[in-house]
């Protein structure tokens, strides 16, 4: 499937199903639980009622990994924390994105030091950088109208996780 | 078909998180079970350490408030609130009457936000939605008046050693004083939700109890110890920020279990609300800025005129403020219970050590007191009762 | 309670911080007794604190500082000792002191005997070194930005 569809061109009948596909796919991005420390708290009001994330088809945050395929990584990830952000990673299934959400995550932000890794691309690919500290709801959404944008029907074909020039380390676990 | 019995018990454990669907973060704890008792619980902590500590010593005493809102953080104003008072101890400044009223204000707020955060993520752990999103729509107005004032929802750092960042308008102070009227409507409307619910009853009564005499031992503090009966609050024993002068009761708990904790922590809601009112109507006229020039720079017409303000301005943006060598501790009452930044100086512009007494830190060293015994479902109300912030446990 | 405080430690040996908290120094040798004394005699019996300050001093590198609160008279009292690395572990007889040593032997190096489980708690398990020493570094990462590349020239 993946093959087929890049630079493939309309009427092909591969075409509109991909396309259903992306749609599919955007439409109903559910994050995994992975609220860290205090962008989990802006996170958390995301999903609330003033800023409702559900209307953008995040309806529900799923504990589970496996039934998930967006990470918000909300919050700083110490160097004990990171082994534990690599597995659930793994643990969900492709396509899969990731969101570094706050400055902690994009970069460590305040703490440029020996307890946390210095922005959380080190060990995942990172598909949307969010800024602030925290970040407010409105520009999290923002970051996901964003996601949505690039994986959905107006990518022009082209889908699944990664359709940005990644940064670090290729998220099948081979090494570029 | 006869039940037979077991050929053997063995002891199962279960890892549960760090990452796990609970919204206290990143708590790890390794419960060991007989079938559905826990038997052994061991919380493993650090997964949000963040050399906060560490970092303090490379900062000014002006960049390290910026560093206290994170740890806390949804007490980030009360952090600052205890960090400012002592460095001011340290330095020997007076802070103005409207700045102290205002941090009485917006620690109050704070407390309030922490607390309704308590409820809905406490009732949705319990499997509840709909508190949560109640207590996070009035959340929202409080985070309000804090981009109002600040610029930022949560990490305002608007307290700072020397007084505030700067005034409060008082159009916003309006705003503020119409959510405190129609604030104990809301909080009933929680109530009417949670407090008599047979089934949160059912949950939460008799689950997790924390006798007094382990809660003092184990160095448990806060509404934690509050639900065990024990009447401590540092705003009443040792009064900050004229706490002394504001009427208020502090809720006691009898039984120490998770609906005690709960019901105190909603009290101190109302309190809370009580003591933004008092706050609103006694605030003055005034600076809000210390006049000590050491720590706080003069205003900018000051400065056309005097050399002595030039040079106050010159060195506190060079150097930062420069306490005489000492130390200090405030143990100030967060909505966690009691905090305390240990400031040590030795003369220059950075503190040689900031150690944060974190409240959670001790509270949840009495996790496994009140889980071990219990079932393995009740762990949730359990942790979620204690209200740890793993920010600052872990620092 | 100064006159009782003069009785158990002796005179010239308390002082008052800056933040009015009287704070007693004593000896490693008499810590566990002294610690006792606090929260039984003197009736300081709530443990709050226990940190650690590297004083960077040849000998004593390590000042312990320990906090007490007395639910009778409301107050804080602090007593203070100086370790180059090892002291007894109050574990035994506070439950509450339990995390707070562990947090100072993964952070500082101190150890300390009687403790049942002397191991690390913040950094992860196979950590080398102790961070908050003072003579560890940060351990920043150097931030490069594209604007500064630019106007020096090396980009």
């Amino acid at each position: 499937m993946t093959e087929a569809q890049n630079g493939s061109k309309s009427g092909s009948p591969g075409f509109l199903l991909s396309r259903l596909e992306d749609w599919a796919r955007e439409s109903s991005l559910w994050p995994v639980t992975f609220g860290l420390a205090c962008c989990a708290i802006e996170m958390m009001a995301m999903s609330a009622s003033r800023f409702d994330v559900a209307r953008f088809g995040s309806e529900l945050f799923r504990a589970s990994p496996r039934q998930a395929d967006l990470m918000i990584v909300a919050g700083r990830v110490s160097q004990k924390m990171a082994p534990v952000l690599r597995e659930v990673y793994d643990q969900m299934p492709e396509p899969k994105w990731v969101i570094a959400m706050g400055d902690c995550a994009s970069c460590s932000g305040v703490f440029n030091n020996y307890a946390l890794i210095q922005g959380v691309d080190k060990i995942v690919p990172v598909d949307v950088y969010v800024p602030g500290c925290p970040p407010t709801p409105d520009a999290l959404l923002d970051s996901l109208i964003k996601l949505k944008e690039r994986i959905g029907m107006r990518s022009g074909g082209r889908h699944g996780s990664q359709t940005l020039p990644g940064v670090g380390i290729p998220h099948d676990g081979t090494s570029s | 078909m006869a039940l037979t019995e077991p050929e053997s018990r063995e002891l199962l454990t279960v890892n549960m998180g760090p990452q796990h669907p609970s919204t206290h973060g990143v708590l790890r704890l390794e419960l060991t079970l007989d079938g559905e008792v826990v038997v052994h619980c061991r919380p493993v902590i650090g997964y949000l350490h963040t050399g906060i500590e560490k970092t303090f010593e490379a900062k000014s005493y002006l960049q390290g408030v910026v560093l206290t809102d994170r740890m806390d953080y949804l007490n980030s104003l009360g952090n600052n609130l205890a960090y400012a008072l002592s460095v001011e101890k340290l330095c020997g400044c007076e802070i103005p009457e409207r700045a102290t009223v205002l941090r009485v204000l917006l620690a109050e707020l704070t407390r309030l936000s922490s607390h309704l955060m308590f409820v809905g993520s406490f009732a949705l752990d319990l499997g509840a939605s709909s508190p949560f999103l109640y207590c996070f729509r009035e959340r929202e107005k409080i985070l309000d008046f804090f981009e109002g004032i600040s610029g930022a929802r949560m990490m305002t750092s608007f307290i700072r050693p020397g007084g505030l960042m700067h005034d409060v308008e008082p159009a916003l102070l309006d705003q503020i004083s119409s959510l405190m009227d129609v604030m104990p409507g809301y909080i009933d409307s929680y109530e009417e939700l949670l407090t008599g619910n047979p089934i949160f009853r059912e949950r939460t009564e008799g689950i997790g109890v924390l006798p007094a005499d382990d809660a003092l031992a184990l160095g448990v503090s806060g509404p934690a110890l509050r639900g065990s009966g024990v009447a401590l609050d540092m705003r009443k024993a040792n009064p900050y920020c004229g706490y002394e002068s504001y009427d208020f009761e502090v809720p006691t708990g009898r039984v120490g279990d998770c609906y005690d904790r709960y019901l105190v922590r909603v009290t101190e809601m109302r309190q809370s609300v009580n003591i933004c009112r008092q706050a609103l109507d006694r605030l003055p006229d005034g600076p809000v800025h210390t006049s000590d020039r050491k720590v706080m720079p003069p205003p900018k017409e000051e400065l056309a005129k005097s050399m002595e303000a030039v040079i106050h301005h010159f060195k506190l943006w060079t150097e930062g403020i420069r306490p005489p060598p000492g130390e200090a501790y405030v143990g100030v009452e967060s909505p966690r219970g009691e905090l305390g930044f240990y400031i040590v100086s030795d003369g220059s512009g950075r503190p040689i050590r900031v150690h944060e007494r974190a409240p959670s830190f001790a509270n949840l060293q009495a996790l496994p007191r009140i889980m071990e015994g219990g079932v393995v479902a009740d762990v949730v109300a359990c942790i979620a009762s204690m209200d740890p912030i793993m920010g600052e446990v872990d620092r | 309670m100064p006159a009782t405080l003069a009785e158990v430690f002796g005179p010239d040996t308390t002082t008052v911080t800056a933040d009015g908290i009287t704070t007693v120094s004593v000896d490693l040798a008499d810590l566990a007794t002294s610690l006792e004394n606090v929260r039984s005699q003197l009736g300081y019996s709530r443990f709050v604190d226990l940190t650690a300050v590297d004083r960077l001093r040849r000998e004593g590198r390590f000042e312990l500082a320990y906090l007490f609160y007395s639910l009778e008279r409301h107050e804080w009292l602090r007593v203070k000792t100086s370790t180059d690395g090892e002291a007894p572990s109050l574990t035994p007889t506070v439950p509450g002191a339990n995390w707070y040593e562990r947090e100072l032997f993964d952070l500082f190096g101190i150890q300390f005997e009687g403790h049942p489980n002397l191991k690390r708690i913040m950094l992860p398990d196979e950590w080398q070194g102790y961070p908050l020493r003072r003579t560890e570094p940060l351990g920043s990462e150097p931030v490069d930005f594209t604007v500064t590349r630019k106007a020096y020239g090396a980009d």
